[in-house]
């Protein structure tokens, strides 16, 4: 995985637990700041940006809130925006059901991509081996 | 004798080395000052937030200290002026020492228990719960989005509190002179402008940024020493604290030696 996130460096939109929000930031602020830092895009953009994508997810409210106030499906959705917001994002979801631990299976974060489609060039999912099958993956190549 | 030579050195360099990678830290960050990068949309809102926290919400704290400061200060520097006759000195003692040196040092008490203390646990917490990854991560240079900012927001505010520190105190010492010596508005000015020297204004001023400017490195960097656990937090605090008295203490003391050489 080291290896693959050094190669994508330039486009690489993390979601881990690796890289938490910043806790001392508004949520939307922990998205725009990465139009702001990259593009130099003005703070209101950013902001308009970043409550747009929140209202796709339906976690708008959490607008205002800070990091340790989020429940762990908001705070999934609020790392793939921010992830989201590079530009032609290479999305690398590393270990996402240690963000989101009861789900079921991985549908939920099939779904949660499909809402940024527009805005990732690629999405790649890191995870151990024990849990492909949440992701509904086997090892039979005709399943 | 070799031995306690051996240790000696020992010890010197144990003090000199951190003291060399603070320098060399606050050289790259003084050059990336003058990075154009360093100013996007992301770092000027930092800065603004930081301005806010340092000198807009200190302010009612910093006017009462410096209207009870300036009441005492000019209480007795008038009693004993009056008493020993020196009131032809007045102006030099209030520009050369309450506004080049009084100033400037309580300014930079106040903020360094305030802001110096508050950057550097908060550098020490992002380090350890991890959010300095998060923004090399996202390729967000340390250096332009969370150091500078708070290094300028601390020069500039240690110029403008000084010199609100400077004006609420010969504001009083007008109230007073007028007491006890009845001197009016104008020759109360014209004093102090006669006694102003230019070379004090500009010490004073190089004083205050590099007040400012170690008063906000020290933190940031003792801050980043801090390890992966929890119970280092308070030991990078210390730790920095400590650092950003002696700085005080050094300036304080080359500026002297600038002004009186």
């Amino acid at each position: 995985m080291e290896g693959f996130l050094a190669d994508h460096k330039s486009h690489l939109g993390l979601v881990s637990l690796e890289v938490p929000l910043i806790s001392n930031l508004p949520v939307w602020s922990n998205i725009a700041l990465i139009r702001q830092y990259h593009e130099n895009m003005p703070w209101e953009e950013a902001k308009t940006l970043a409550l747009d994508l929140l209202r796709r997810f339906g976690v708008a409210a959490t607008a205002e809130k800070r990091n340790p106030s989020l429940t762990a499906e908001e705070r999934f959705c609020i790392m793939l925006i921010r992830a989201a917001m590079v530009r032609d994002a290479v999305v690398v979801l590393d270990r996402p059901f240690r963000i989101f631990p009861d789900l079921p299976d991985g549908r939920f974060f099939m779904d949660s991509l499909r809402k940024v489609d527009d805005l990732i060039a690629e999405a790649h999912f890191f995870d151990y081996n024990w849990e492909k099958e949440r992701y509904g993956a086997t090892d039979d190549a005709e399943n | 004798m070799i031995t306690t030579i051996e240790n000696i050195g020992k010890a010197f360099l144990s003090k000199i080395l951190p003291l060399r990678g603070t320098l060399q830290f606050a050289t790259r960050v003084f050059l990336n000052i003058f990075d154009r990068r360093t100013y996007n949309s992301a770092s000027r809102m930092v800065f603004i937030h930081q301005f806010y926290f340092t000198s807009v919400q200190i302010l009612p704290l910093f006017l009462f200290v410096a209207v009870i400061f300036g009441s005492l200060i000019n209480g007795m520097a008038f009693q004993v002026v009056k008493n020993l006759g020196l009131s032809d000195y007045l102006g030099r003692l209030l520009m050369g020492f309450v506004v080049t040196e009084l100033s400037p040092f309580v300014t930079v008490l106040l903020i360094a228990l305030r802001s110096s203390s508050a950057i550097n646990a908060e550098i020490a917490v992002m380090k350890v719960s991890r959010e300095l990854n998060t923004l090399e991560s996202f390729r967000i240079d340390l250096i332009h989005y969370l150091f500078i900012p708070r290094i300028l927001n601390g020069m500039l505010s240690m110029v403008l509190l000084t010199s609100l520190f400077a004006l609420v105190v010969l504001s009083i010492g007008l109230l007073v002179s007028s007491l006890v010596f009845g001197t009016s508005v104008d020759a109360y000015i014209d004093t102090l402008l006669h006694s102003a020297d230019v070379l004090d204004i500009v010490i004073l001023l190089i004083k205050c940024a590099a007040f400012g400017f170690f008063i906000t490195l020290i933190p940031i960097r003792l801050g980043l020493n801090a390890s992966q656990e929890l119970t280092s937090i308070p030991v990078a605090v210390l730790n920095g604290m400590v650092k950003v008295f002696l700085a005080i203490v050094t300036i304080e003391a080359l500026s002297s030696i600038l002004r009186f050489i």
